[in-house]
């Protein structure tokens, strides 16, 4: 079951299915799986996380007018007019009629006066508790970083290393925090030189002599996650164009610390 | 108050309440309109191709299915859809009614501004997972058309696509764990 797990998270039908490129056979194969097998539903459900969190990302404001179209359009074709019959006989009770229409127009805009108020309050209520819920959220995401902070820098298993500047760049200082047993590493970049807006600092591992990548490294961020890579002999920061390299540019290595 | 999700959102559109639709068009338009916008390459065409997708999306609320895939995913090919047979139907108009306009009007230019730029994690990809991206979400193609307007096989774009999503995937978890390292000090 796992290789037919494997296979089916490799042969791309779910990034086709994500993207609406599949026949309608394959969608109710998609379907059948994602029903299936719970890796694969959070596989694709993760995908789809991703997928439209990079759409939000690209979004473009559309003009406020398209937005109070479609509602017209909506409303309109709801509300459609309906004309009612009328005939000689009901003419006499039409000006009572008139009159009930009135009070309720009248009592009706009192009550919708006073909804309208109602409406506002609740408005401030559920924006106060918005505002209350985000600043819980980013005291948990606090909680949570320093727990795993700590848990990082406690751990036993975890070891220091310290990337000290060569002469290239003599006042840059990071520290890697590796961890074999998890396969976690971070590196605290704070005290990194700034760069220019056009050159990335990179990490790389070297195993047997290729030098892989363990990530960007941007100052700013402070504490980063890197890639662990099994068997890294050393970790080895360089200076790259802004976005990295595929291969480092070795001429610009600035410190490298032996594992 | 913990906002309401897409799924509750859709529940109450299927049930014909409009706020939901409102609140669903005010968290998801500016994405769609993009991805309309880079299909039709003309304004005025993509506000109509917006209006009409979520008029579609009102109307068809009842096919949605959460066990079959999210809103947005929905949502997305709903629109791409719909702005690619606009653009087909513009086309056809257009060339039964002059065939010398045709020629100089196939591509209007009055795109909006930044339209062609890319933000976010997507422009931190490879420049040919960004495009293989580019191609199938901006453009509508699909993975057969695609693969030939990057003249690589078919199973290689397919890979393409695959491993820029993982490295979109990569892009946003390093962000989160930095994020959360950066606040925790």
């Amino acid at each position: 079951m796992k290789q037919e797990i494997k296979d089916i998270l490799e042969s791309g039908l779910l990034e086709q299915y994500l993207l609406g490129d599949t026949t309608p056979a394959q969608d109710a194969q998609v379907q059948g799986l994602l029903k299936k097998y719970t890796i694969v539903r959070e596989h694709f459900q993760q995908m789809e996380a991703d997928f439209e969190r990079m759409g939000l990302e690209q979004a473009v404001a559309p003009p406020i007018s398209v937005r109070k179209q479609l509602m017209q359009t909506i409303n309109e074709k709801e509300t459609d007019p309906v004309s009612a019959p009328t005939s000689k006989s009901q003419k006499w009770y039409l000006p009572i009629a008139a009159t009930l229409v009135i009070l309720m127009g009248v009592t009706s805009f009192l009550v919708f006066q006073k909804l309208q108020g109602v409406q506002k309050d609740l408005k401030l209520v559920e924006e106060k508790n918005e505002q209350l819920q985000s600043s819980l959220d980013q005291m948990t995401t606090t909680l949570l970083a320093l727990e795993t902070q700590n848990k990082l820098m406690g751990d036993p298993n975890t070891q220091k290393y310290l990337l000290k500047g060569n002469d290239l760049s003599p006042d840059a200082l990071a520290v890697g925090y590796v961890n074999h047993k998890d396969r976690k590493v971070v590196l605290d970049a704070r005290q990194l030189p700034d760069l220019p807006t056009d050159q990335d600092y990179q990490l790389w591992a070297d195993v047997e002599g290729v030098m892989i990548n363990m990530g960007l490294v941007k100052k700013e961020d402070g504490f980063l996650a890197m890639n662990y890579i099994t068997g890294a002999e050393s970790m080895n920061l360089t200076i790259e164009p802004a976005g990295g390299s595929e291969h480092p540019t070795v001429s610009n290595l600035i410190a490298n610390v032996y594992l | 108050m913990k906002k309401p999700s897409e799924i509750q959102l859709m529940l109450q559109v299927q049930k014909g309440n409009k706020l939901a639709l409102g609140e669903l068009y005010d968290r998801y338009s500016g994405a769609l309109y993009a991805v309309i916008i880079k299909i039709c390459r003309d304004e005025g065409l993509a506000q109509d191709v917006l209006q009409e997708s979520f008029l579609k999306i009102w109307k068809k609320a009842g096919q949605f299915d959460p066990d079959k895939g999210a809103f947005y995913t929905w949502a997305f090919r709903l629109c791409r859809n719909t702005a690619l047979n606009a653009k087909r139907n513009k086309k056809d108009l257009i060339q039964t009614e002059d065939l010398s306009v045709y020629k100089n009007r196939e591509e209007p230019q009055n795109n909006p501004v930044d339209s062609e730029k890319l933000k976010g994690a997507l422009s931190q990809l490879s420049e040919h997972h960004q495009q293989a991206l580019k191609l199938v979400y901006f453009e509508g193609l699909t993975h057969r058309e695609a693969h030939q307007v990057m003249d690589v096989p078919l199973g290689t774009f397919k890979s393409y696509i695959q491993q820029a999503l993982r490295e979109l995937r990569g892009i946003y978890k390093t962000s989160i764990i930095s994020i959360i390292l950066m606040i925790g000090l």
